[in-house]
């Protein structure tokens, strides 16, 4: 293909340099068009980017802040790259979330006051993920067992989950809501042998755990016959079955994976920082975020890692920006706007663009010679 | 008598000088030259990627050049679309057919030609197909939806819409490929008919036979560069194929008919269902043998995916057994199968046999990942499977392979040959291999024929599912030709001929030879 002078052909395989360096510049490319969108608006791109990257990484406050945004980024981002490389189109990561939030709280609450940390803990935490994956698994059984279209169902079960979590807390007098609360309804704290302990500022273990994680699915897909499995499948349907692969039992097991990584980071947050169920703390489409994550780590689990901390100091700046009067939506303008990026970055992974030298002329058909 | 020629005599048809035409920087056409006559046969030969359909693709006006002068008719013209090439007078069959599936034959003459405006004169429709189709022996119903027709009627209305739209230079391009021997004689009386009237007939082919019958000269492309062009009457088939291939051709063949052995692989009046659910092969019986090839011919879509996804469990049988060394399969998986031993060389390369987008490492251990030392417990190991691809590659002699990189960027005679390794690595008593050499280059295609002889050769029984007559012809120990989902005939290697099998491909019961 080309377009005037120049040459797009295509690399087979990019080197590590280029799939290193694409989505950097895609970021970089992502910052300058916002900075030109904050100068046209009257603002100046360097005082609102220094004032970002302060508030992201500006003080040990700030760092510790960043890696707690992160966490649950990072299990979304992990939920979407594994479920995405084997195709299967789970934008459900949201409501998985939520869902793994409702489960992960109600363990705690009924387990009550008297359970001592070592039991308390773990069944919180399993209980999400638990709940994430349930909630994945009504998208993934109708998809494996009658071929229904899962982007539709888990992209509805979103709203069924939020409803389900503001039900919960705000239009009923359920065991999720805190009976003490007086002014506005708000989500029952959950038994302190259920928290996951701080230890840097607000920052709790639950950052361990998502890292744990990534690196376990990184290790299951790479490094395991289930994941060998699975990579063929992600490939070619057609050939899984030819080599006697069971397909649909692989689709499930990625699905109900990729939903309990989800609920997982629902259920760190209400076990972390949030100590509850919290609505208005819950709705911030983290699952959503998750899948700008994986994309821009290329659906790598062990990528999605030092992305995710990138989205987390994201939108942990948003805040800080209204104290210069940037409205804090110019963060989720310039999320949009490394997506974009990164997709298009993606164009100059697979492909070479080469400027043809001006020698020979691009004119298709010569008439001169006889 | 007919019209008067339609060009002038005097000057040539075509003459191209000096086509570049590059894809990714690959030169597909490289200073190509080709001059047409008025009222001749032209067949352009070559092996696969040669260049030939990139040629067609430019004089069609699919294709612009990078390069070269193009004169039609003594004119220097610049086509911008097939619809400039066609308006001039210059119309391609497709290999893959451009027709509306849902519309009559007539209603397809009909679409984009010039003359029709908003009211569509049925009438004059099927009167004008009915006339052309009488004139050029090209007879089909013109009221009959093209879904209905047959691949070789809807060849035909292909034709007829060039005729129709006045062509003066058709381009056929591998038309011969999905026809049988019988319906290709039909087809030829067209093209000679359609030169004798002063049009011009590019054929395009890499069937020597097929070129040295119909055509007037040919021009032989190779490597994306034109080697020559003959005289068709001056030249013999051997010299062609040397100016093809490039050194003399010698493809292996089956030498003498093997004596039979026991029989390995016992399939009993087997019915597979097809994807609309009707029934594709309808109460198969054969016997494979020990160290024998058994071809299955027939013209493509008879039942022959079918029949292979039966046998080897990619799809269960709705009726019969499959029988493997005296086991009883047919309830067996497609893991179970194999693993008894039915090794599988589908048709589809990258869409079924290999995983294109894992390296080939990984597609050499596709089948035995599962054991041991492929795997300990869950986890893979990776030094086993770098062991056994670089044990095979050499063995087999598979080239192109890079450490790390997908193997969809191997050629197609490498993809080949690294799919029937990893087969004939396994333990196997019976090899099902479909068109194991279509879309292959010559030397290629001799390699993976070696491979199928030396699988004869060690005792493996053969089932050797192919369109390719000649293929068969110089492989099979005996043919059965698969009609419709039946059997319609059986062939043993001596008393096949291609005019026999033709004829039973196309329906007719075995009547010759009892």
């Amino acid at each position: 293909m080309r377009v005037g002078r120049w040459h797009v052909e295509p690399r087979g395989l990019a080197s590590t340099r280029v799939t290193l360096l694409v989505p950097l510049l895609s970021v970089f490319s992502a910052l300058v068009v916002g900075a030109l969108f904050l100068a046209l608006t009257g603002n100046n791109p360097w005082n609102v980017y220094t004032k970002m990257i302060d508030a992201a990484f500006g003080s040990s406050r700030s760092v510790s802040e960043t890696l707690v945004s992160a966490t649950p980024l990072i299990l979304t981002g992990v939920a979407a790259a594994i479920a995405f490389k084997m195709l299967v189109w789970n934008i459900g990561g949201e409501g998985q979330l939520l869902m793994g939030a409702i489960f992960a709280a109600g363990a705690g609450i009924a387990l009550g006051d008297g359970t001592p940390a070592i039991v308390a803990l773990p069944a919180v935490v399993l209980a999400g993920a638990v709940g994430g994956a349930l909630w994945a698994s009504i998208s993934a059984v109708p998809r494996v067992l009658l071929g229904t279209n899962e982007i539709i169902t888990t992209l509805m079960l979103n709203f069924i989950a939020l409803n389900l979590m503001n039900y919960l807390v705000l239009g009923s007098f359920s065991p999720w809501r805190d009976p003490n609360a007086t002014q506005f309804p708000q989500g029952r704290p959950i038994p302190a042998a259920g928290r996951l302990p701080e230890f840097f500022h607000r920052l709790d273990w639950g950052i361990f755990i998502a890292v744990a994680v990534a690196i376990v699915a990184w290790f299951l897909v790479g490094k395991t016959r289930w994941g060998f499995e699975v990579r063929v499948v992600g490939d070619s349907a057609d050939t899984a079955r030819y080599a006697g692969i069971t397909v649909p039992r692989k689709i499930m097991s990625v699905f109900l994976l990729s939903g309990a990584a989800a609920g997982l980071a629902g259920a760190l947050l209400v076990a972390g920082v949030l100590g509850k169920m919290d609505p208005r703390s819950l709705d911030l489409g983290l699952g959503f975020t998750g899948i700008i994550v994986a994309a821009l780590a290329r659906l790598n689990p062990l990528a999605v890692v030092p992305v995710g901390v990138l989205m987390g100091a994201l939108n942990n700046s948003g805040p800080a920006l209204q104290s210069i009067q940037v409205p804090s939506a110019t963060v989720t303008m310039l999320q949009g706007a490394i997506l974009i990026f990164a997709v298009a970055g993606e164009f100059f992974i697979a492909n070479r663009v080469r400027r043809r030298p001006p020698a020979i002329p691009t004119a298709t058909v010569q008439e001169d010679a006889a | 008598m007919f019209e008067a020629p339609a060009g002038n005599q005097a000057t040539l048809a075509l003459d191209l000088r000096g086509i570049d035409k590059a894809f990714y920087g690959v030169k597909a056409n490289d200073s190509v030259d080709f001059d047409l006559r008025w009222g001749e046969v032209h067949a352009l030969l070559g092996e696969n990627g040669a260049g030939k359909s990139t040629l067609c693709s430019v004089l069609a006006g699919l294709y612009r050049p990078d390069a070269g002068t193009f004169n039609y008719d003594g004119e220097p013209v610049a086509f911008r679309s097939p619809k400039d090439a066609l308006a001039a007078g210059i119309g391609m069959v497709y290999q893959h057919f451009r027709l509306v599936p849902n519309l009559t034959v007539a209603e397809n003459l009909a679409l984009g030609h010039p003359g029709v405006g908003m009211r569509i004169s049925q009438r004059a429709l099927v009167r004008a197909a009915n006339e052309l189709g009488a004139r050029y022996g090209l007879p089909v119903d013109p009221l009959a939806r093209v879904w209905q027709l047959s691949v070789g009627e809807q060849q035909r209305v292909e034709i007829l819409k060039l005729l129709y739209r006045d062509a003066r230079i058709l381009i056929l391009d591998e038309p011969t490929a999905v026809l049988t021997p019988q319906e290709s004689a039909g087809l030829f009386d067209t093209m000679r008919l359609m030169a004798s009237e002063g049009k011009s007939v590019i054929f395009v082919s890499h069937k020597l036979r097929e070129v040295k019958q119909v055509s007037d000269r040919v021009t032989v492309l190779r490597d994306g560069r034109r080697v020559g062009d003959v005289v068709t009457a001056d030249a013999e088939l051997r010299d062609l194929a040397r100016m093809m291939v490039g050194r003399d051709l010698e493809l292996p063949s089956r030498g003498e008919v093997a004596p039979p052995g026991e029989p390995v692989l016992t399939v009993r009046d087997l019915r597979v269902d097809g994807d609309r659910g009707i029934e594709a092969v309808r109460g198969v019986s054969f016997d494979v043998h020990h160290g024998e090839i058994l071809g299955i011919a027939g013209v493509s879509g008879n039942g022959q995916r079918e029949l292979a996804y039966g046998i080897v469990g990619l799809r269960r049988p709705s009726g019969g057994t499959v029988v493997l060394d005296g086991e009883d399969l047919t309830r067996a998986g497609v893991r179970e199968r194999s693993r008894r031993g039915i090794a599988y060389v589908p048709q589809s390369r990258l869409g079924m046999g290999l995983a294109p987008g894992l390296t080939t490492d990984d597609n050499l251990a596709l089948k035995s990942f599962r054991d041991p030392p492929f795997c300990r417990g869950p986890l893979l190991s990776v030094g086993a499977f770098r062991e056994q691809a670089a044990e095979l590659i050499e063995r087999y002699d598979i080239r192109g392979v890079r450490p790390g990189l997908p193997i969809r960027l191997l050629s197609g005679g490498n993809l080949q040959k690294a799919l029937i390794a990893r087969e004939v690595s396994q333990h196997h008593l019976v090899l099902i291999a479909r068109s194991p050499t279509r879309g292959l280059d010559v030397g290629a295609t001799q390699a993976v024929r070696k491979l199928l002889l030396a699988e004869r050769a060690a005792g493996t029984g053969v089932l050797l599912i192919s369109e390719d007559l000649d293929e068969l012809l110089a492989l099979a120990d005996r043919m059965l030709v698969l009609y419709e989902g039946a059997v319609v005939g059986e062939v043993t290697a001596e008393e096949a001929t291609a005019e026999r099998l033709g004829l039973l491909m196309a329906g007719h019961r075995d009547e010759v030879g009892a």
